[in-house]
């Protein structure tokens, strides 16, 4: 049904405008949208953020004129005349009758107790823009400040204007153009550089494939330096020297005798800190072709300098490095340059502008409606398990790793299967989530604290999405903490469309057609959400005595990263890891660092 | 449905409610995936179902005994023909006091080089949270808010990367 549906349509904002049946479009071209915007003086909300119905006045009970039964589920009022009539398949319908027994022009219909058009002549459900327009700003005059619910008088419809992030910037998209070096830049290249030597051997497998010596209990860093060292936009970034040592350094107040001489230390004789030189480092060492493991000692002592209270020969988590890192590379960058410090657009150094994205936090008071909005960046998303599904789940995983036959068996009916899956996580991410009792919310409207519904969703999304799974349990009640096996499915394509801050908008308000959250009509909308696979941080073993594994994806094969032995895997053993990180990059970013790269 | 003459008035009434109440649920979840559908806002259900089905199989297949299962292990070869000691072998100088160390014993060094680690830690007076926060072995991903990603911006915003959980920064709620 889908797919055809689908051909010759024009998407707007991801969403098909339906072609109007011959009906509707007549009626509208008879009366314009001046019937449907009438309407809006009907539409009855009820809080918090709830559906619209259609009430000439607040106690009417809409009743069937034809059969006088009020209990009908679909009661239709005629647009035009205002009769109400039902509709009960396969009985009678008293709203078809009424459109052919009526002078042409009574055929549009509105569902009373859903707000939603309806064409008795075709017995069909039918859009329009103008209609729905009208139903989204009676829903969410609620949520605005200094406006009751029910009385307000709706000017034309306009883009609700929500708080908006400061600085987002609209990228003008630019299409991917293919990039070569003139003469001119040929030359320069030439005679300032040297070829990198590479063996026969290893001329097949990509570059930047090198293992990293473990240094002790050291697999936690290993394994997430191999995922940013093959993160698309970073590598590139590094690679293409826009982090350069010796600018850096004089800007960092290196001397210049220390510099001649390859040290690191300042006029005083303080070694300067720097994570993304350290980096720099290592991308160069990595890309190098040379393929003995190489030891990232210089960076763990700059990290250690960095994160002073996780330097401890101890087993860490991967994504507190993670995290740890990234503000590294953060700090000394920003200190350099006069740039703007918010993280949101990106701006302020590589790590962001990577990794950095936009999440939306919108909190309902239940009682009136009023939702406040805020926004917030993000450098990755951390996701809860799924709680236990009871009897499903103990099926679903007998033996660590082993499922149960009944499984591929359960793969008709997704929501029963017990599996966890990335999507069931972002699916909760992102749903209302009610607040307890005890968190109650200062509504500015109700002017109380009140309960209230939150709700997330993502404003913006990085051009490298790292998902995060929270597998570690701390208990500090019981004092104790455990760690998770349970195995979570991960997609190798993933579209975060449906987790966008515009199609949770629109959700809520009941999937109308309107612009939410000041979207443009975009048709690369659809594009930018689509996302690849590259990257996989897996633990296996316990709390405090495990081991890190990254699986990379290059030139579309799987190399298994063991701290200092690399080697090739089939995919079906990354889909049945134990994924602990999982790092996903734009798809459009993508394609191109999926060729077979050629050789000189 | 069971025969609606062997119940009683009230049985029947409340029957006949639940039946409406029914009707009218069923409409909307119709009348909700009708727009969905038509304006193409339905998730590409088929291509996730399929990645699904691929994970299955691969989990199959991994489990299987009689596939060949993954190297593992220190005692292979890697794809470049290299094989590697358990113990990292590369002997280099310690940027911090400049002495040889090998690359598997590295950061034991370097802990005790720069005074870190806990042993060197417990012989400076620090507060109770940080002793606290150095008995999570390797666990820290702790006590994140279950909804709000807050806690690594503010980690990010104020520099230093305190334990997560305790800063808790969006700005609408007083800390629960």
């Amino acid at each position: 049904m889908s797919s055809a549906a689908k051909i010759g349509h024009h998407r707007i904002n991801g969403q098909i405008l339906p072609q109007p049946c011959p009906h509707l479009a007549e009626f509208r071209s008879r009366n314009g949208s001046k019937p449907f915007r009438a309407l809006q003086e009907c539409l009855r909300v009820k809080p918090p953020g709830g559906r619209a119905a259609i009430r000439r006045d607040p106690d009417e009970v809409p009743r069937c004129a034809s059969c006088g039964d009020a209990a009908r589920p679909r009661l239709y009022a005629c647009v035009a005349c205002a009769a109400v009539s039902c509709h009960t398949p396969p009985g009678p319908s008293h709203a078809a009758a009424h459109a052919a027994l009526m002078p042409p022009g009574h055929e549009i219909a509105v569902d009373v107790d859903r707000a939603e058009l309806f064409c008795c002549a075709c017995r069909d459900q039918v859009y329009d823009r103008d209609f729905d327009a009208a139903v989204v700003l009676a829903q969410t005059s609620a949520s605005k400040l200094g406006s009751n619910s029910s009385s307000s008088s709706p000017s034309s419809p306009s883009v609700i204007r929500f708080q908006h992030p400061e600085n987002l910037r609209k990228r003008r998209r630019v299409d991917y153009r293919p990039w070569a070096p003139d003469l001119k830049e040929r030359t320069l290249v030439v005679n300032g550089s040297v070829p990198l030597e590479s063996s026969e051997l290893s001329s097949d497998l990509p570059r930047g494939l090198r293992g990293l010596n473990n240094l002790g209990n050291t697999c936690f860093m290993n394994s997430v330096l191999q995922a940013l060292l093959h993160t698309p936009p970073l590598r590139n970034y590094f690679l293409s020297d826009r982090h350069n040592r010796y600018f850096c350094q004089e800007r960092n107040g290196v001397s210049n005798t220390n510099r001649r001489n390859g040290a690191n230390s300042d006029a005083n004789g303080k070694i300067r800190n720097c994570l993304a030189c350290d980096m720099d480092d290592i991308y160069s060492a990595v890309f190098s072709g040379e393929r003995t493991p190489y030891s990232p000692a210089k960076f763990l002592f700059s990290w250690w300098q960095h994160a002073a209270n996780l330097a401890s020969y101890e087993q860490q988590d991967a994504h507190e490095f993670f995290i740890s890192m990234l503000d590294g590379i953060h700090e000394k960058v920003d200190k350099d340059r006069r740039k703007p410090q918010n993280p949101g657009n990106g701006d302020c150094c590589i790590a962001h502008r990577v990794f950095s994205g936009i999440l939306r936090s919108d909190v309902m008071c239940m009682a009136c409606g009023f939702t406040s909005t805020t926004y917030d960046p993000c450098i990755d998303i951390s996701l809860d398990l799924e709680p236990n599904q009871g009897g499903y789940a103990k099926m679903a995983s007998t033996k660590s790793g082993h499922p149960c036959n009944g499984e591929a068996d359960c793969l008709s009916s997704r929501q029963n299967c017990g599996t966890s899956t990335l999507t069931g996580c972002l699916d909760r991410f992102t749903r209302p989530e009610r607040l307890g009792s005890d968190q109650k919310f200062f509504c500015q409207q109700c002017q109380v604290r009140q309960e209230s519904l939150k709700q997330m969703s993502i404003r913006k999304l990085p051009l490298v999405s790292c998902f995060h799974i929270k597998r570690f349990e701390h208990s500090s009640v019981r004092k104790m903490s455990r760690k998770v096996d349970r195995y979570l499915q991960f997609p190798i394509s993933l579209d975060m469309a449906p987790y966008l801050s515009s199609s949770i908008l629109r959700s809520r308000f009941g999937n109308r057609i309107f612009p939410f959250d000041g979207v443009e009509p975009d048709a690369s909308n659809d594009l930018s959400s689509e996302f690849e696979l590259f990257a996989v941080v897996t633990h296996t073993g316990k709390l405090d005595a495990g081991h890190y594994v990254t699986y990379l994806r290059l030139c579309n094969q799987w190399y298994k990263c063991d701290d200092a032995w690399i080697t090739q895997v089939n995919e079906n053993i990354v889909r049945a890891a134990q994924g602990y990180m999982m790092f996903y990059v734009q798809k459009m970013l993508y394609y191109k660092a999926s060729e077979k790269q050629v050789a000189g | 449905m069971s025969n609606e003459d062997n119940l009683s008035p009230h049985a029947q009434l409340s029957s006949h409610f639940f039946g409406d109440l029914l009707d009218s649920i069923i409409v909307d979840v119709a009348s909700e995936c009708h727009r969905i559908a038509r304006l193409g806002l339905d998730r590409n259900l088929e291509e996730e179902e399929e990645e699904m089905r691929l994970s299955a199989q691969a989990r199959l297949r991994v489990a299987d005994p009689s596939n060949s299962s993954e190297a593992n292990g220190k005692y292979i070869v890697d794809i470049f023909g290299q094989s590697h000691p358990s113990v990292a072998s590369e002997i280099f100088e310690c940027m911090n006091c400049s002495r040889s160390v090998m690359a598997g014993k590295f950061a034991p060094h370097l802990e005790k080089c720069m005074g870190k680690g806990r042993k060197a830690r417990l012989k400076v007076t620090r507060s109770s949270t940080a002793a606290q926060n150095r008995n999570s072995r390797g666990s820290p991903a702790s006590a994140y808010p279950p909804y709000s990603n807050s806690t690594s911006t503010s980690r990010l915003s104020n520099g230093s990367s305190s334990v997560a959980g305790e800063e808790y920064s969006n700005g609408v709620f007083e800390d629960p």
